[in-house]
């Protein structure tokens, strides 16, 4: 490097090597400067080397806003631990900002004394005006509370090409976030070799590619030995990690996976039909890349149409699945509860969004409980589950199918867009240590009737067309049990309503007994269902590493609840339920538990941050 | 249909379900119930095979009177569940059964869909005009102007014409019958079974509480031949009760012609069901009562792949390419590392064979990605300016001198410079050309002369939301070596010069796949 940086300091600092458990990095620039892709990277080597990491992706709230502007800012979070970590962090105390637009949106999200690399060729006055500043803050002393270390990424980054031949300027100025990338590295003493192998087992046919890259990384690396501009590197010691294969996972992801595998291990088609909806569209992306595992996608005129799909998928005998956001279960609570009334077997993914309305399609809410719960003309009792984490989401997308073919009815899989697009590192499972999922469809014309039952599920027989003498005829009228029959007798409508909350009741008895983490009896419970798990499980462990009678538990079936809840409420003083909504499990719990339970609302289109629920559980410890 | 050469031979009552049926006494429905059990035999189809699905209103009872699978389902979603039925099993044959309200109001959206899909199978629409199952509101087929109960004063809404609609669907197969013409019910039932791809058939129905008589003029045997035509495919359009009137063309426009008096058959248009193009059997679904006779028979019927084998076969087609599924490797299709047992092994990673996808990386994301441009072609046409990294041009007043104007062109290096009023907005360019054409050589006062005496006066400009080969066209149809990027009150904000366009050119042709 011909060119150091003018803002050199006079002095040279001293560089430490501080060791520290955990530490958060947010990349942030347009979406074109490749913050999400570094963002993986770092946290794909930070796995590799024997970190637990956590990511969240933060996308533009506009779709291709110009360049430069505040709404096209992308960003892409990165925590790494020595420990267990469940949160991307609450706030990171790095910030790479690509231009000015990118440090004004996340600048704030800092801590004190955090650091800002700022890539100073792209401050100028143009992009300045973009992000709405008249003075370049990173003169103005505005940031006198960080620690800034200007970098002229793109000209270093330039110069650091320079040799490469046969780069076009466009593939020149693609690779720069490899710049950043290898300065990050430097400062979180993280090795440069996985994403060396990594560059040239993609990128082999293409030397002067892997070249570029690699240079560049080194340039951004050595930029941070030699500048002696920061005063501070991290080390993060090893997490204690289960031996296995590992994956980096989203939620989204997960499901889909978890949706192909319980079709598979049932030996059956599955069929997911859908309409796009942030943030549940990469469902169908994924299934429908997938069609060597007999997956058949159907891209629904609409909503309705969608969940319409799925019922005459299951009634032919396929696993049919549908996915959508709040706007979209409300379009098809009209078709559930036909699926409810005809008595098959789907799962219907609701990732979670802003709501009410269109809302905030982008941000993370838990506000759809309620419509899951009862939002469907008539008593319309649905099974609920929810996952906790992103890699949770493949474990209950196969025990949705579970339990929809083990009780013959429609299951919610409750996810949200914070699990969505949050990714985690995730032991892969061998399938074959997957249960089969059995599927049983009766022939015998002697002894069928539509609407039998198993007298311990109370599931009837899914009987599928095709089968000679089995023909029957399933509606959304009111119905006599057994033979199906349309029937508005009065006594048939009580015994059909029953058997159907006593069916979704009765899921309780297959479902695991709640856990809790931390002490059996004490002074505080936190209880959360979703994507809040990392934030309540962080700060629960704070609480308890501070002496405080603290436990945490979190609900990963909401409809029917595991059988020993109300008994684990009584043997805490208090009960805390922190939500992305205003209140609605407490509700559901106050409503069925003696226990009070106190409601810890938030509805900002952001998680839980670790410290505003310690806070809270402070508050009420009067600690 | 080769398993239907093991079926025993069925009859009519196989087809009755031990349903009461509960239509009103005197409705059109009973006739195609009737005939719908007396075809099925004749089709050779097995009982098991066969699923009626229909939606809600009086029609929608349907599927409970007839003794196969069947599926009562919700108001106009129909459509919706056979296409799921369909493709999780594409063996069965399925009807849809549905109303004009339940078809074109509540399930219009539907209806459309199905039928630019080609689903195989048959929609038999019946169409009474009216909402029979609420009790006798107008309907979207209802005219306008009929006198209902929930349109006192006359309905003031435009009707649909179902046929029409179908064709502008792009479906396949379109026909047109009438509930009391049994036999012709009969043939346009088998038609529609055999037809490969979705079958819809208009049936007029009469609701003979809530809209008794709506098709009498179709139905009535004093009247019925001069008020409807029979198509047939291959025969000159003839009809009336002594064959003596037909349909010709006058131009693009059909007319109703007496045969005799120098028009002889071959005048008239001829039928054909197959044509490609639609607008024959548009044409034909327009000749409306009491201008022309209605149509009765097939207006179309041609071949298009299914929908449902389609999806089957591409399922063949990605085990062919790829293997049967196999859920280890595709838990495993991604980056991985392994993490040993004991705390000093070495954690090793496995780079996935795959191209890194946008969607791996930045998941839900890909809806913005797919917008972006693809083509260099179409990074050129659609890209805006403001995408562009240009630099801030030299911008000076317009009173600047003429030395202090070429210091600063010096100083900066910089190929031209904006001139700008006391508002910043652009009045001129003084660029290195000026310099050699107007200043150099010639005997003018550097100190005294201004640059707005020399400088090109109001310039050609673009703005930061022109498209990017708006720059190229410009500077390759008129040798403009710099052109100024201006905001809409005309203050520039950077400039396009030659030397950055042809980079931004030459990037163009980058492997669009870097890192």
């Amino acid at each position: 490097m011909a060119d150091t940086p003018a803002e050199q300091p006079a002095e040279s600092a001293l560089q430490e090597l501080m060791e520290v458990e955990s530490i958060a990095i947010r990349f942030a620039g347009d979406s074109g400067d490749g913050s999400q892709l570094i963002g993986g990277e770092f946290a794909n080597t930070s796995a590799i080397v024997g970190n637990d990491i956590s990511t969240m992706p933060d996308f533009p709230a506009e779709i291709r806003a110009p360049a430069g502007t505040l709404p096209g800012v992308s960003g892409f979070q990165v925590r790494i631990s020595s420990e267990d970590i469940f949160t991307p962090g609450d706030e990171p105390q790095v910030l790479v900002a690509m231009n000015p637009a990118a440090l004004k949106t996340n600048v704030n999200d800092l801590p004190e004394g955090g650091i800002v690399i700022a890539n100073t060729d792209n401050f100028t006055r143009n992009n300045l005006r973009k992000a709405g500043y008249e003075e370049s803050p990173l003169e103005d002393n505005s940031l006198s509370n960080y620690r800034v270390v200007k970098v002229p990424l793109t000209t270093l980054h330039k110069e650091a090409v320079a040799h490469v031949e046969g780069l076009t300027n466009r593939q020149i100025d693609m690779m720069k976030n490899m710049f950043a990338l290898g300065l990050s590295y430097w400062i979180f003493d993280r090795p440069l070799d996985p994403t060396i192998r990594m560059l040239e087992k993609k990128f082999g046919s293409k030397p002067n590619i892997v070249d570029g890259n690699v240079s560049t990384m080194k340039a951004g690396y050595n930029f941070g030995e030699t500048v002696e501009e920061f005063q501070v590197r991290y080390h993060i010691k090893k997490a204690v990690v289960a031996p296995g294969t590992y994956r980096a996972i989203t939620g989204n992801q997960a499901a889909a996976l978890g949706l192909v595998t319980a079709a598979q291990k049932a030996g059956k088609t599955l069929f997911y039909g859908s309409y796009p909806i942030t943030p549940a569209s990469a469902l169908l992306e994924t299934l429908a890349a997938l069609k060597n595992f007999n997956v058949r996608t159907f891209q629904a005129e609409d909503e309705i149409s969608a969940m319409g799909s799925t019922i005459g998928a299951a009634f032919g005998g396929a696993f049919a699945a549908t996915g959508t956001s709040g706007p979209g279960i409300a379009l098809k609570s009209e078709a559930m509860n036909l699926a409810l009334m005809m008595e098959l077997p789907i799962v219907i993914c609701n990732v979670q969004r802003g709501g009410p309305s269109t809302g905030m399609p982008t941000k993370a809410e838990q506000s759809d409980l309620l419509q899951c719960m009862y939002g469907r003309n008539g008593d319309s009792p649905m099974a609920i589950v929810a996952p906790a984490t992103p890699s949770d989401c493949f474990d209950m997308a196969v025990e949705a199918f579970r339990i929809a073919i083990a009780t013959m009815s429609p299951v919610i899989f409750l996810s949200d867009g914070y699990l969505a697009n949050s990714s985690e590192p995730w032991r892969i499972p061998n399938p074959d240590d997957i249960p089969a999922i059995e599927t049983n469809h009766p022939t015998d014309p002697e002894t069928y009737q539509p609407y039998n039952r198993d007298p311990q599920t109370l599931a009837r027989p899914w009987a599928l067309p095709g089968t000679p003498g089995l023909e029957h005829r399933l509606g959304g009228l009111g119905k006599e049990d057994g033979t199906g029959n349309v029937s508005y007798d009065p006594d048939d409508n009580q015994h059909m309503a029953n058997i159907r909350a006593e069916r979704i009741a009765r899921i309780a008895d297959r479902i695991p007994l709640q856990t809790v983490m931390g002490p059996k009896t004490g002074d505080l419970l936190v209880l959360g269902w979703g994507g809040t798990y990392g934030a309540i499980r962080s700060a629960v462990k704070r609480a308890q590493q501070k002496g405080q009678k603290v436990a945490a538990t979190h609900l990963r079936y909401l409809n029917p609840f595991p059988k020993n809840l109300g008994d684990i409420l009584q043997r805490y003083k208090q009960v805390l339920v922190p939500e992305l909504n205003m209140g609605q499990l407490s509700l559901l719990l106050n409503g069925k538990f003696p226990k009070h339970v106190i409601s810890y609302p938030k509805v900002q289109g952001l998680p839980f941050k670790i410290s505003e629920i310690s806070d809270k559980i402070d508050d009420i410890l009067g600690a | 249909m080769a398993d239907a050469v093991e079926t025993p031979k069925l009859d009519r009552k196989d087809f009755v379900s031990d349903q009461e049926v509960r239509w009103c006494p005197g409705c059109g429905d009973y006739a195609i119930l009737a005939q719908m059990q007396r075809v099925l035999p004749e089709l050779g189809i097995p009982r098991e095979k066969l699923v009626f699905v229909s939606g809600i209103g009086c029609s929608s009872r349907f599927p409970y009177y007839m003794n196969t699978y069947g599926l009562h389902t919700i108001h106009g979603r129909a459509a919706t569940v056979a296409t799921g039925l369909k493709v999780a099993n594409p063996d069965l044959h399925v009807w849809i059964v549905t109303g004009d309200g339940d078809a074109l109001s509540i399930g219009g959206n539907h209806l459309l869909h199905v039928l630019r899909r080609n689903v195989n199978v048959n929609i038999l629409l019946f169409n009474n005009r009216i909402y029979g199952l609420t009790k006798g509101q107008y309907s979207p087929t209802s005219p306008t102007g009929k006198v209902t109960k929930s349109s006192p004063m006359g309905s003031v809404e435009q009707d649909l014409n179902a046929i029409s609609v179908a064709l502008a669907s792009e479906a396949t197969f379109v026909a047109r019958t009438v509930d009391r013409q049994t036999k012709h019910l009969a043939e346009i039932l088998k038609r529609a079974s055999e037809h490969q791809g979705t079958s819809f058939v208009e049936i007029y129905q009469n609701c003979n509480i809530f809209n008794d008589g709506t098709w009498s003029f179709a139905t009535e045997a004093d009247v019925k031949d001069d008020n409807t035509l029979l198509l047939e495919h291959g025969q000159p359009m003839i009809f009336g009760k002594e064959k003596d009137k037909g349909i010709r063309l006058n131009g693009l426009a059909p007319e109703v012609v007496t045969l005799g008096d120098g028009v002889s058959e071959e005048d008239l248009l001829k039928h054909d069901e197959t044509l490609d193009n639609p607008a024959h059997a548009y044409l034909l679904s327009r000749l409306m009562y009491p201008d022309f006779p209605v149509p009765l028979g097939v207006f179309r019927n041609v071949q298009r792949p299914v929908y449902e084998e389609q999806v089957v076969a591409q399922n063949e087609k990605a085990v062919e390419e790829r293997g049967e599924g196999n859920l280890h490797a595709l838990l495993h299709a991604a980056d991985t590392w392994i993490v040993p047992e004991g705390p000093d092994g070495e954690t090793v990673r496995e780079v996935s064979e795959e191209e890194p996808s946008l969607s791996d990386i930045i998941p839900d994301i890909s809806q913005e990605d797919q917008l972006a441009p693809r083509t260099s072609l179409q990074h050129f046409m659609y890209d805006p300016i403001s995408s562009l990294d240009l630099p801030t041009p030299h911008s000076i007043p317009a009173q600047t001198s003429l030395s202090e104007a070429i210091k600063l062109m010096r100083d900066e290096n910089a190929g031209c410079l904006l001139v700008v009023n006391k508002k910043q907005r652009l009045v001129g360019i003084f660029a290195q050309g000026d310099l050699f054409e107007k200043v150099a050589g010639s005997d003018i006062d550097l100190q005294n002369t201004t640059v707005a005496e020399m400088m090109t006066k109001d310039p050609t400009v673009l703005k930061a939301s022109d498209p990017i080969g708006h720059i190229l066209h410009l500077m390759s149809l008129q040798g403009y070596r710099h052109i100024p990027i201006v905001d809409p009150d005309g203050r520039p904000i950077s400039l396009a010069s030659f030397k950055v366009m042809l980079q931004f050119t030459g990037g163009l042709f980058a492997e669009p796949s870097v890192n």
